[in-house]
């Protein structure tokens, strides 16, 4: 039987190099909208992660517990011609980029953008290798794009979008 | 000789700010009716009469006790309400009060109270009215800036995250929203919406939130800098580790 190689030196320099773009306020919709809509130019972004604090469509506990809540931020963003339902109020943006050469670019289209001070650091964010979770629930077989993305709690569709705007022009 | 109570050591703009807090000796701001803060707390309808307990206490009959004689009780306790809380959250991005202090004015300022500290929520106890009482005073005061406390009966997270984009902290119920420059209360404590939009008025800018704060911060007034404050800080640790709080027995 085949067994599939997979990524285990530590020393690999070929790796993607991934950023965080963490702003001094978490941001509105509008300003998520308008700062995915220029990185998504960029050529070279491969993955991009956006993280905040959940917004529930109902109250989780309390006596008022299963009432509406109806956040505003709680909307549909469009990226190009995909849209997006955004669940959380975005308080970092993590990219995985193929190369630094845009770095110049993300930094000055933040600066366009975001109304507040922000910073820029690179490390490790997103999961580069299969977890044993991702294993479990895609097999060896798994697009290397969807490592790490795997949330026991909900649907790949519901989580991941896919943006081929390349591919479609 | 009269004494003059000393709530709080050091220099600095916070320091002064603790000592208001723990003394009672705020600024009012702004006015909130009775029947928005009924409201907003969520615990009556406005205009209804507090329900109760137990009869008047004058109806009672209490046993003979000399402690009953020499204390008088509380007016929410003689009318006998029943007990209700009223819950604060304090950002951390300079609010103006923090959990501490908020039990400090509290329990200094107010009789018949239970306050509760938390790391980021203050929650108090009381007899219906006197819980209104302090409600309204902490609400009313400089220890609120509306933008950057909130009353949260349930879901209090948000006190340790980074502010919205309009300086508004962080709710994921929505209680409060920016609106024309000014707060508004939409919800009630616990987040069932309310009839009618309560106004809480401007929210601080940031160079007056900076200076009506209690939180010491590197971006602001960073608590090595308060020297008095360390000294005593140092002072009380030490005291409290080598002789069990008992300074007489100190050489």
């Amino acid at each position: 039987m085949k067994v599939p190689i997979m990524e285990t030196s530590a020393s690999d320099t070929k790796k993607p190099i991934q950023i965080e773009i963490f702003p001094k306020r978490m941001i509105k919709p509008d300003t998520v909208e308008g700062l995915l809509n220029k990185l998504c130019s960029l050529e070279g972004i491969q993955r991009a992660f956006i993280q905040g604090p959940r917004l529930p469509t109902k109250v989780p506990f309390g006596p008022a517990v299963g009432t509406p809540v109806h956040h505003p931020s709680r909307t549909n963003v469009h990226f190009g011609k995909t849209e997006m339902g955004l669940e959380v109020l975005v308080g970092r943006i993590t990219l995985e980029l193929a190369g630094k050469e845009i770095m110049e670019e993300i930094n000055a289209i933040c600066e366009d953008t975001l109304p507040c001070g922000y910073d820029i650091r690179e490390g490790r964010f997103i999961q580069t290798r299969q977890t044993v979770s991702d294993y479990a629930k895609r097999g060896p077989t798994a697009d290397p794009a969807l490592y790490g993305l795997y949330d026991p709690k909900s649907k790949v569709e519901s989580q991941v979008n896919l943006l081929r705007t390349n591919e479609k022009e | 000789m009269t004494y003059e109570a000393q709530f709080y050591p050091g220099a600095t703009s916070v320091a002064e700010n603790r000592r208001k807090h723990m003394s009672g000796k705020v600024e009012k701001l702004r006015e909130i009716s009775d029947d928005d803060l009924t409201i907003i707390l969520g615990h009556r309808v406005p205009g209804t009469d507090y329900p109760s307990t137990h009869p008047p206490l004058a109806e009672m009959g209490e046993p003979e006790c000399s402690i009953r004689e020499m204390v008088e009780p509380t007016d929410g306790a003689k009318a006998g309400d029943r007990i209700r809380y009223v819950q604060f959250v304090d950002s951390m991005y300079n609010a103006p009060s923090t959990p501490y202090f908020r039990s400090y004015n509290t329990a200094i300022n107010f009789r018949g109270v239970d306050p509760g500290t938390l790391s980021g929520r203050q929650v108090v106890e009381a007899r219906e009215r006197d819980m209104e009482e302090l409600a309204k005073f902490q609400l009313e005061t400089e220890m609120t800036c509306p933008a950057l406390a909130c009353l949260r009966g349930a879901s209090v997270h948000g006190h340790s995250l980074r502010l919205q984009e309009d300086g508004v902290m962080f709710d994921m119920l929505e209680r409060v929203r920016l609106e024309n420059g000014t707060i508004i209360v939409q919800k009630d404590q616990v987040g069932r919406p309310i009839d009618k939009k309560v106004d809480l008025g401007k929210p601080m800018s940031d160079e007056e939130a900076a200076k009506r704060t209690t939180i010491y911060r590197v971006d602001n007034v960073p608590y090595r800098e308060d020297k008095e404050v360390l000294e005593w800080v140092h002072r009380v640790f030490e005291q409290r580790t080598m002789y069990g709080y008992k300074p007489a027995v100190q050489e």
